[in-house]
């Protein structure tokens, strides 16, 4: 036996000591409600919205959603509230002033949903999962907000686990 | 400041045990004297340095072989541990005890009155345990539009349990008349584990940490422990 042997148990202590958890960027995120554009005249028709600005509402405050400052699509994947069962936002048609907010010909759009935590990973944690119950375009808590340029909104797949399908319908 | 004095104890205690260790392998004795069978009996003295200078932790384990036959031991250590896991995401304490039984063989020949042991073996291990995640927070890489979102609501996991296999190496050296200090180095695998709400269990007391994917875990003990001459022949 010999004093050499002391190197092992060291080495061994320094691979065992705790690394962080890092949560690899490759694991699946919460996901994002996906929405969808139709024409109210043909509902099977996709239709594009012409220069759409999305803006976010939280307790009054209206903030313009990075990435959504007036753009041509027909699909759109917008994160919902974690801490609150309802999301609100502002679906603004013809966008095109950053400095008036809203800019533009502006919608709102409520949703309602539950939430299900799920466990992802040791290093990640959970993800938020949601169940849609309910898709307006007004707001339900302020009846003298008409609907503008959205006719209807209609729940496709009300379960969100994904960003693979759509989740809602909206006809204009 | 009490800790801080406890702490500097142990330290003082681990360099004698290590001056003296090193000393006795380097000193071998020469003198006649029989191969001692009988039961040794010690404690973990790693876990003891760890629950003083680690907030997260607290544990305590004991262990006692027996030598069956010339070249074979019979051994088994029972423990409790307290571990808190944090990390980006989540906050957890696992919580409970266990015990391992095992066999260990002799690898070394001693000259006589040298009792140093170098042994490699096996063991089964069970532990009894719970897990509560304390806090944790959403994974939502969009969180820098409606905020992040931290669940504070503890998610409590009771009645878990798990059973492992491990691999060990070790030494055993005999500082002073019967009074052994000893390394052990430990490759575990898990083959079964009850799982609480779906969560990964991140800590498994006398299994060590667990990770992502894997079954495989490790471990290391540092012990000192008395022998108790039963037969001697």
């Amino acid at each position: 036996m010999n004093s050499r042997y002391w190197i092992v148990p060291i080495i061994f202590a320094l691979l065992t000591c705790e690394s962080d958890d890092i949560c690899p960027e490759s694991t699946q995120t919460t996901p994002r409600i996906v929405i969808t554009f139709y024409d109210i005249n043909n509902p099977n028709e996709k239709k594009n919205v012409e220069s759409l600005g999305i803006y976010t509402v939280n307790n009054g405050q209206i903030n313009i959603i990075e990435g959504f400052e007036g753009i041509n699509t027909d699909s759109i994947a917008i994160p919902l509230r974690d801490d609150e069962l309802e999301s609100n936002f502002k679906f603004s048609k013809d966008f095109s002033d950053a400095t008036v907010i809203p800019s533009g010909q502006s919608n709102h759009v409520y949703i309602n949903y539950d939430i299900n935590g799920v466990f992802v990973s040791r290093a990640c944690g959970f993800i938020n999962n949601y169940n849609l119950s309910l898709a307006l375009p007004y707001d339900p808590a302020d009846a003298s907000d008409p609907t503008s340029w959205i006719s209807d909104i209609i729940i496709l797949n009300d379960s969100i686990t994904n960003e693979n399908q759509s989740h809602v319908k909206i006809l204009h | 400041m009490k800790t801080n004095h406890m702490l500097k104890s142990y330290i003082s205690l681990l360099i004698v045990l290590t001056c003296s260790f090193s000393f006795a392998t380097n000193n071998k004795q020469q003198n006649d004297t029989l191969n001692k069978f009988g039961i040794r009996a010690g404690i973990d003295i790693q876990k003891i340095i760890r629950s003083a200078t680690n907030k997260e932790y607290n544990g305590l384990s004991i262990n006692a072989d027996i030598r069956i036959k010339k070249l074979l031991y019979i051994s088994s250590e029972i423990g409790n541990e307290e571990k808190m896991t944090n990390t980006d995401y989540i906050r957890s304490t696992s919580k409970g005890n266990y015990i391992k039984v095992g066999t260990k063989f002799k690898l070394n020949k001693n000259l006589k009155g040298n009792q140093n042991l170098t042994y490699s073996g096996a063991n089964l291990g069970y532990s009894s345990f719970n897990q509560t995640i304390n806090s944790y927070t959403i994974y939502n890489e969009n969180n820098s539009i409606w905020g992040i979102s931290t669940i504070n609501n503890p998610l409590y996991s009771p009645d878990l349990n798990a059973l492992w296999f491990e691999l060990i190496f070790g030494l055993k050296t005999e500082i002073f008349n019967n009074l052994f200090l000893g390394l052990e180095i430990q490759l575990k695998n898990i083959l079964s584990e009850t799982k609480g709400n779906q969560i990964t269990n991140f800590y498994i007391p006398g299994f060590n940490r667990t990770f992502d994917g894997s079954s495989i875990g490790a471990g290391f003990s540092y012990t000192i422990s008395y022998l108790i001459p039963v037969v001697k022949k």
